[in-house]
């Protein structure tokens, strides 16, 4: 009873006494603690290389989905919690609070990345007429604009009918279709058109060919009905997108979706399950990738609008784009704006000031209409409708119309224009008039300059053939084009205006277009480099720097997006580091507050748990022995399992490196000492100012405390294996290698973080050593202070001489960023390493 | 010869027959179940070295699977294979004593991989239980 109460005691204060295990029994624990050993070490390599996959393309500006944030969190919990596990069993079951802050931590995670989607509930329809924009959660966001356009006086809209989210979300929810549509698009590949073409088509069709469910039918039918009574017999009506959870200031969805024109009662329910379907057009997926959006946080409203005999239509710009300041934009044409929106139509161009009494102080026509459709006095008209919307909704506004044969004007839509677009105004520069210049007219897009190869495109079949980076030339710059852009260098139209919404989507992107240029597509030739000035209309033959060089960065289209938020708050979650300091007393599982402070967690105390296995089972076989060596640092090695050779006598307390037979260690001891070290480098007063004023700040870096500064330094070893960690001087480096006669197992590693200093030094040194691991062979990744760099699967001399070359690197870039401030020493030391590496290397051949 | 036995279990056939055919191109021995429930059978009444298992399946799913394949044959490797990324389906095969978790659809390389690594597992673990039968059955007296 008593003996059983101490035991208790003892186990609570963490002393573990255990039972004295026979040789075999000892032998056996020790394997299976290398086993779990190995396995951490292999999940924190996998944990570790997702996040900084997820690091790096949050700065880099690239484009991501969901998925790839679902996908990555998910390799590097699940490692963590692998991690976690073997820990535990290397620990005989102690480490529990791990267990309660990786809970922790995963929980906030998942809360992050699946956001509950909120159900809508109430009405299917609502009258246009009693539709305002308080009812954007039900209507979304276009028809919101219209009903509460149409209530202000002086300003009519088309009578019709809303159907809402409501509905749309009935529809999905009794057809199950939610998931299968996560089914499809979990295998997109994004950046693979003809992929996103298949699956988009997949789930359109999908949509189209699920019933509605037959009360909603019937209600539908029924308000159109209703709308026959209230107006002419032989109405049809627009099928209009109006989709929800688009944020219009910052992206236009300009065309993305789909408008049923001319819809009777027979394909009512056919053209409001087309409309809702386009939400996966391939187009909308594209951009909603590139902007950022979650497709389960867009729903799609319908707006059904009775049609309007159009004699014109146009659109309307509140505040000019590129034009004079104080004028805004009326653009117009005969017949419907579909021609205009598509930019397949030839469009007139009034300029109207904006001040009452709205003098027209140009206009180009340019379409071949006989005549202008337009009167001065509905120009006027039209000037003070753009007017009173924008004053209303408090924004310059993006506006279509049409006037009927009575010469009524109706708004169709009225969204606002993104301000950024109207800063960037063209300002005139100078065109080369000589043998280069190709071509010169047009409109002006999106100003700015670009070069790459002509790409002509006409076809789906084209779209999945344009390269990257090249010119991306149409006749009409329809909405199809939109999946492009992104890759493109800049875009050229024969027709369209600034109005298309491939010309809205294009200043988005930042990317440059011209529009309306004439014979672009026969004076162009497939594979030609040109350089497009946008801004001033001409194309140039060859690539013409001094245009490139006036380019600012491209906005990166993710800017400030919900996927691109959701990354950042996962982020948070993930790669912080607050547990830095092993010797500290906060250095505790239960501290943990972030994915990366498990993973530093689980792996220090790895060691400790490796290193601990002959302390704690007196198995003398397996406690580290000091390594003989001149340098003024402390080498431990610990044999894991065959490490030493066999004449080697356990119970030495020293080795010589000659008694070690992994072989991935002897080549990192031979890098190691193939050249002599020179000490640290001298520091100028600059230099010095920085590390110790980081040191104050960080008690763990400063070097008065011997502690740390001179910290042992393990080898783990067996014949086929090596893992090395290094404190050396501030810096936080390790090596990892594995090489065996099985060419799919091999690889070596390298990680390298954290250092004394102000960031930019630790960024020098660290791109300096990024440079000279890439032109050695390693596949290299910078995350801030952080690198990685592996090499795997190749002939075993050349991943031997890889490890010397990182031997050679860990005790020669020991400190050098006291010097990286001054470019000259870094030349220097840049220079000496690479000569130095090359003839170690050569000396093997 | 083969190198290794696999069991794919997935209920979507194109899948599956694929699957097995790649396998046995890189000199596995691979059979097929379209479900659950046969997946234990077979399971009963062979032994392999590793499942690949798919987490979504009618019927019984792919994490009662593996809870019941891993009671029938506590040795056996199984490695999920899920479709939608989650978090939650990651954590819970390996929580159940999955080897590890593979996205669909996986390329060819890094399922050899995933599938290699798991035999390799299998075959450590294997090897050690055989040598300590060997040491008991030597220690017994002759």
């Amino acid at each position: 009873m008593i003996q059983k109460l101490w035991s208790g005691i003892k186990e609570a204060l963490g002393i573990y006494i255990l039972p004295t295990l026979s040789a075999d029994e000892l032998q056996r624990l020790f394997t299976t603690k290398y086993r779990c050993f190995r396995e951490l070490l292999t999940a924190n390599n996998n944990a570790l290389e997702a996040m900084s996959e997820l690091e790096t393309a949050l700065r880099d500006g690239r484009t991501f989905s969901m998925t790839f944030i679902r996908s990555k969190s998910t390799v590097v919990t699940v490692n963590i919690f692998k991690m976690i596990q073997n820990l535990r069993k290397m620990g005989d079951g102690r480490y529990l609070n791990l267990e309660k802050s990786f809970s922790r931590i995963q929980e906030q995670i998942d809360a992050v990345i699946d956001k509950e989607i909120i159900p809508v509930e109430g009405d299917w329809f609502i009258p246009i007429t009693r539709v305002n924009r308080s009812m954007v959660e039900q209507t979304g966001e276009k028809m919101a604009n219209l009903g509460e356009a149409g209530s202000l006086s002086g300003i009519n809209i088309p009578p019709g009918f809303a159907v809402t989210a409501s509905a749309s979300r009935l529809f999905y929810l009794e057809n199950n279709m939610y998931p299968a549509i996560n089914r499809i698009f979990q295998q997109t590949d994004a950046h693979d058109i003809e992929d996103m073409l298949r699956r988009s088509e997949e789930v359109q069709q999908l949509i189209i060919n699920s019933p509605l469910p037959a009360e909603l039918e019937r209600q539908l039918c029924y308000q159109f009905d209703q709308l026959l009574e209230m107006t002419d017999h032989d109405v049809k009506v627009a099928a209009r997108s109006s989709a929800l959870g688009e944020d219009l200031g910052r992206a236009s969805f300009a065309g993305l979706y789909h408008t049923e024109l001319f819809v009777d009662r027979d394909h009512l329910i056919q053209a409001y399950k087309t409309v809702l379907a386009s939400k996966y057009s391939t187009r909308a997926m594209t951009y909603r990738l590139a902007k950022g959006y979650r497709h389960e946080d867009i729903i799609m409203c319908v707006g059904c609008l009775a049609m309007i005999e159009a004699t014109v239509s146009g659109i309307c710009y509140s505040r000019s784009i590129g034009g004079r300041i104080g004028t805004l934009d009326v653009f117009f044409s005969a017949g419907s704006a579909k021609g205009i929106v598509d930019g397949t139509k030839k469009t007139n161009h009034y300029t109207v000031e904006r001040m009452a009494p709205h003098r027209i102080v140009d206009k180009a026509l340019d379409a071949d209409d006989a005549g202008a459709p337009l009167s001065d006095q509905q120009a006027v008209e039209l000037a003070q409708i753009s007017m009173k919307l924008e004053r209303h909704f408090g924004s310059p506004q993006d506006i279509e119309w049409s006037i009927d044969p009575t010469g009524t004007i109706y708004v169709l839509q009225s969204r606002p224009i993104s301000v950024h677009l109207l800063a960037a105004g063209a300002e005139e520069g100078v065109i080369f008039e000589d043998d280069r210049l190709l071509l010169h007219g047009g409109v002006t897009g999106c100003p700015g300059a670009g070069s790459g190869p002509v790409f002509i495109v006409r076809t789906n079949e084209d779209m999945v053939q344009f390269p990257k980076k090249a010119v991306l030339v149409v006749e009409h710059p329809l909405p199809e084009w939109a999946p492009l852009l992104k890759r493109a260098a800049a875009l050229v139209a024969e027709t369209g205006s600034e109005a298309g919404h491939l010309a809205t989507i294009s200043r988005e992107f930042g990317l440059p277009s011209l529009l309306s240029l004439d014979q672009a597509t026969h004076k162009l030739v497939n594979g030609e480099t040109i350089t497009v000035d946008a801004a001033n209309r001409a194309v140039y033959r060859g690539r013409i720097e001094e245009l490139l060089e006036q380019q600012g960065k491209r906005p990166n289209p993710m800017d400030g997006s919900p996927v691109q938020q959701t990354l950042t708050e996962v982020l948070k979650l993930i790669t912080p580091l607050n547990l830095t300091d092993p010797a500290s007393p906060y250095f505790r599982a239960a501290l943990c507050e972030t994915m990366h402070d498990l993973t530093r967690f689980c792996h220090e105390k790895s060691v400790i748990e490796m290193f601990d296995f002959g302390k704690r089972y007196h198995f003398a076989q397996g406690a580290a022995k000091r390594l003989v060596d001149n340098m003024p640092l402390e080498w431990w090695v610990i044999n894991l399992s065959d490490g030493f050779a066999p004449e080697f006598d356990p119970v030495n307390k020293f080795i010589n490196v000659t008694e070690v037979v992994s072989t991935p260690m002897i080549a990192i001891w031979q890098g190691m000492h193939a050249y002599p070290w020179e000490g640290p480098p001298s520091v100028s007063m600059r230099g010095m100012g920085a590390i110790f004023l980081q040191s104050t700040m960080n008690p763990g870096l400063d070097p008065a405390v011997a502690s740390n500064m001179n910290q042992k330094n393990y080898f783990l070893v067996s014949r086929n294996y090596c893992n090395l960690s290094v404190r050396l001087g501030y810096h936080y480096a390790m090596i990892e290698a594995f090489i065996s006669s099985l060419r799919t197992e091999r690889y070596v590693t390298f990680r390298f973080k954290g250092g004394a200093a102000d960031e930019s030094r630790r960024v020098g040194r660290i791109e300096l050593l990024a440079e000279i691991l890439a032109r050695f062979d390693f596949r290299v990744e910078l995350t801030g202070d952080a690198l990685n760099a592996r090499v795997e699967k190749r002939k075993q001399s050349f991943l031997f001489g890889r490890l010397k070359v990182l031997g050679y690197l860990i005790i020669h870039t020991r400190q050098i960023d006291m010097v990286m401030a001054d470019p000259q020493q870094c030349q220097r030391y840049r220079q000496k390493f690479i000569q130095e590496i090359e003839e170690m290397l050569s000396n093997d051949k | 010869m083969a190198r290794y036995d696999v069991l794919v279990v997935d209920d979507e056939k194109d899948f599956r027959d694929i699957i097995v055919k790649k396998l046995e191109k890189r000199d596995l021995k691979c059979d097929s179940a379209p479900d659950g429930a046969t997946a234990l059978e077979m399971v009963k009444a062979k032994k392999y070295d590793v499942v690949l298992l798919d987490v979504k399946m009618p019927g019984m799913d792919g994490i009662e699977a593996l809870r019941e394949i891993k009671k029938i044959e506590p040795m056996v490797e199984v490695v999920m294979l899920t479709g939608h990324a989650s978090v939650e389906s990651g954590i819970n095969g390996i929580k159940y004593g999955a080897f590890d978790y593979l996205m669909k659809p996986m390329d060819m390389d890094p399922l050899m991989e995933k599938l290699d690594a798991a035999y390799e597992r299998k075959r450590i673990q294997q090897d050690k239980i055989e040598m300590a039968q060997i040491k008991k059955d030597m220690a017994l007296p002759g």
